[in-house]
């Protein structure tokens, strides 16, 4: 039988089209790892220029695995860069010795995306300084290996605080800024890749490049949502705002439609601050509603809310009391929203974070309390990115797929405001069809004190990919182990544009070369 | 024996959320990931040794910081002292800041304690007797309040070194305090192995002590900055968080805590920065304290804070107990 052999970084068309094989799992594994070659040579270059490479098994083991906690793999050596420098120094030399590099921030990434399966490791979380607040051009200017919560920390201080970030406090700025980010003001101010103002950006090949829309904007918008393609983002100038308290009004709904709607309608009409659906069950389903200031709150009431359909919790308690009245038998569904009700909402009121009726640092609240009830050693997190027109079905088909394979899940659902049609939303989370705003789910299984197997989450996973193919769908998390849906979904021509581009930054492919190619 | 705390989750349940390097003072000096607990964790996960991760378990100040933050709900500060432990076994130095392992004491003859609260006062320098009387007045006197001879400030530095504490020793320091209702130690480190050793007892630090005062309350405002006695707060979290949110939104001070409302530990109370405040990194995290803020006056509840921050900043220092004196 005869194999072919293919260069490294030369990747076919794929032969399969998109439609077909569907129902049949498609298994993605860890990349194969890396086998050391120049591996010596390089770490005695990288010495004789300075830069330490760490070896032993307690430095690599660290970083294992990611957030997700299925993609396992072990880098031969670690840097932790303290400067540009540093990380033009590693490049340059990977370069010449064809050494795989994978960068790493908070290691929030589930599909394998921050783990090295071999090769070099660069730790960036060690380059977490903030070097200048600018008050009155409202910026900050960040080593991008900062997780979002320290800079939180930092600009609180001065009554500052960030304007878009994940609700997870070990996020880094550079991974965000590199996929993304997606925060529940997202319908609002957008992704917070698109609150970056510049970037200072290692190149592949080792050139320190500042770049911003007016500097060298190519790199910019490659380096935005670029999954760590294009270069090492090693510094960031974001937005800033005044610090404000925020408050919470939450509606019920029993219908995932309806609140979809509902959602849509809050973000089209840009009627409050914050938005986003949490669901329990698919018939027990939150709408959440955020604003800033006592002024958007009352306007919202004045305007907006008698649209809302979702019911307050006194009025959603009654509605299922007469629901499962008329089901008994579901009684077992009852009590589990009730308990999850009664476990997870007093993490949103906590005392110490209220002040006046107001959530201050919702970032924390909300961070914590997914760790508490959806963290754990795996997180399976498929999802999909739509546009308006198209989500309530790519949701409801992905809610199938969801009771299909799990008894308890939650749906995560959020708009994300564009800011008409960058370059760097190409390629990326932003599907290639949305205007104006798009919209994202994801699909988490509660797999807490579950024992799934790997190739059962891996199917799971492939139903929910397989609606974006068919429905012509993006993804958050489409890089790592899922990389496999990026043809199927992207298609060719513009899978091999931005192949062509790697190659020409890239030439020996040698950073984060396993997310996306 | 060692400091069991309530959560018992050991380093295998880490998820690797890295929430507890946020709050880690090591992770704020270093910037160096191997020295958080998430490393620590991570590392032994992967297959390292006890023996690989020494550095990193030698440098930790025992805060107690990463405790509350933990979601999963790790035993993090009973992990790190039985790693220590661990550790001991397999060396044959020592690092210079560990208390002589046969630096115990040797029986004192402590009385059996009849008041309804026992002092447990810690180290107060000749400087600070005046405090350690203010407190005990405070407390409501020589008539209410009992001073522990034995403080058990030896079997405190044991147990944060790892190194093995005798059960006689263990028995010396407690018969006298099996009378008092209730019990105010001042080296937070005693708080869990005293709630262990008497399960009926209220154990609590000097500072919640004094605070439950309305009368005491009344001397902070606004511009004071309190500093929270860390390891005591991290030990009872859940109960605590809740007393000093209460007495912030009552006096309006402001308080050492982290957006996570974690307090943020100067370290000075560690073995480490006993042998080397500096080092320890004590001064840093301080200033990182007072980065930012406006106030008149700091006010502290552990006397080993006094030091630091009389360093860092020319506002007054004064401890807790002072605080009436000082506004009178």
């Amino acid at each position: 039988m005869h194999i072919p052999v293919f260069e490294r970084g030369i990747i076919p068309p794929d032969p399969v089209a998109p439609d077909s094989l569907k129902g049949i799992p498609r298994q993605k594994t860890n990349p194969s790892r890396w086998q050391g070659e120049n591996w010596q040579d390089f770490v005695l270059d990288l010495r004789s220029r300075g830069v330490t490479v760490c070896e032993s098994r307690a430095d690599c083991s660290v970083f294992m695995t990611d957030a997700g906690g299925v993609a396992y793999g072990l880098s031969h050596g670690v840097v932790r860069p303290t400067s540009a420098e540093d990380i033009s120094k590693v490049l340059k030399a990977a370069q010449i010795h064809r050494v795989p590099v994978t960068t790493r921030g908070g290691g929030l990434t589930t599909e394998g995306e921050s783990v090295a399966f071999g090769g070099l490791l660069l730790d960036m979380s060690s380059m977490n300084r903030v070097l200048e607040i600018n008050p009155d051009a409202m910026t900050a200017r960040t080593q991008a290996g900062i997780f979002w919560h320290q800079l939180a920390e930092i600009l609180r201080r001065d009554g500052l605080d960030y304007l878009s970030a994940p609700l997870n406090l070990t996020a880094s700025v550079g991974g965000t800024l590199g996929v993304g980010g997606i925060d529940v003001n997202s319908p609002r101010l957008g992704c917070s890749a698109d609150q970056a103002v510049a970037l200072q950006v290692v190149t592949p090949t080792g050139d320190i490049v500042n770049c911003s829309e007016q500097e060298n904007p190519e790199l910019m918008e490659r380096a935005l949502f670029g999954y760590g393609q294009f270069g090492v983002i090693t510094e960031a100038t974001l937005k800033i705002r005044k610090f404000t308290p925020v408050t919470i009004q939450y509606f019920y709904y029993s219908s995932l439609r309806t609140a979809i709607e509902d959602l849509q309608f809050i973000a089209r009409e840009d009627a409050s601050d914050y938005s986003g659906i949490l669901t329990i069950l698919d018939r027990a389903i939150t709408l959440l509603v955020a604003f800033d200031s006592d002024g958007r709150e009352r306007e919202f009431n004045a305007r907006w809310k008698r649209n809302l359909r979702g019911h307050g919790e006194a009025g959603f308690g009654l509605h299922m009391a007469w629901h499962y009245l008329l089901h008994p038998w579901r009684i077992k569904e009852a009590a589990y929203i009730i308990g999850r009700r009664f476990k997870l909402f007093p993490e949103f009121w906590r005392s110490e974070f209220m002040h006046n009726g107001k959530i201050v640092d919702r970032t924390v609240v909300f961070s914590r309390a997914v760790w508490k009830f959806w963290g754990g050693p795996q997180m399976v997190i498929p999802d999909l990115s739509s546009k308006a027109e198209k989500f309530a079905e790519a949701v409801e088909r992905g809610n199938a797929v969801c009771r299909k394979y799990f008894r308890h899940y939650t749906l995560y659902c959020v708009g994300i405001k564009l800011r008409g049609r960058l370059p760097r939303y190409e390629l990326s989370c932003i599907p290639p069809d949305a205007a104006d705003i798009a919209y994202g789910c994801e699909f988490e299984p509660m797999l807490r004190g579950t024992n799934y197997s790997r190739d059962y989450l891996q199917s799971f996973k492939n139903e929910i990919y397989d609606i974006g193919v068919d429905m012509g769908l993006s993804y958050y998390r489409f890089g790592g182990m899922m990389k496999g849906y990026i043809r199927r979904a992207m298609g060719d021509e513009l899978v091999d544009k931005h192949l062509a581009m790697k190659k020409a930054a890239d030439p020996a492919m040698i950073l984060n070369a396993e997310v996306i190619f | 024996m060692d400091g069991h705390n309530v959560n018992t989750k050991g380093y295998e349940y880490c998820s690797g959320c890295g929430i507890c390097l946020l709050v880690c003072p090591l992770w704020r000096k270093t910037r160096s990931m191997p020295h958080t607990r998430k490393a620590r964790a991570r590392a032994l996960q992967g297959g390292a040794t006890i023996e690989d991760i020494a550095t990193s378990i030698d440098a930790c100040l025992l805060c107690g910081s990463c405790e509350p933050a933990c979601p999963e709900g790790i035993g993090i500060a009973a992990m790190n002292m039985e790693q220590r432990r661990k550790l001991n076994q397999l060396r044959t130095t020592y690092p210079s800041w560990y208390p002589e392992p046969s630096g115990m004491k040797t029986r004192i003859k402590d009385n059996v304690l009849h008041n309804s609260i026992i002092l447990i006062a810690g180290e107060y320098p000749e400087a600070n007797l005046k405090a350690r009387s203010a407190v005990i007045e405070l407390l409501g006197g020589n008539k209410k309040v009992s001073l522990a001879v034995d403080d058990g400030r030896d079997i405190a530095g044991l147990l944060e070194a790892g190194l093995p504490v005798t059960q006689d020793r263990i028995d010396d320091f407690i018969r006298p305090l099996r009378h008092a209702g209730t019990l105010v130690v001042s080296e937070g480190l005693l708080h869990v192995p005293l709630r262990k050793w008497f399960p009926g007892k209220k154990v609590m630090g000097t500072g919640e002590a004094l605070l439950s005062s309305a009368y005491i309350r009344k001397a902070l405002g606004p511009e004071d900055l309190y500093i929270i006695e860390c390891r005591g707060y991290h030990s009872d979290y859940e109960r605590l968080v809740k007393f000093y949110d209460r007495l912030r939104k009552e006096t309006g001070c402001q308080i050492n805590l982290d957006l996570q409302r974690i307090a943020i530990p100067t370290g000075a109370s560690s073995l480490q920065a006993k042998k080397d405040i500096e080092a320890a990194g004590c001064l840093e995290q301080a200033r990182w304290i007072i980065r930012g803020r406006s106030m008149s006056r700091i006010v502290v509840e552990d006397l080993a804070d006094l030091e630091v921050f009389q360093r860092v900043t020319d506002v007054p220092v004064i401890h807790v107990g002072q605080l009436r004196q000082d506004n009178s």
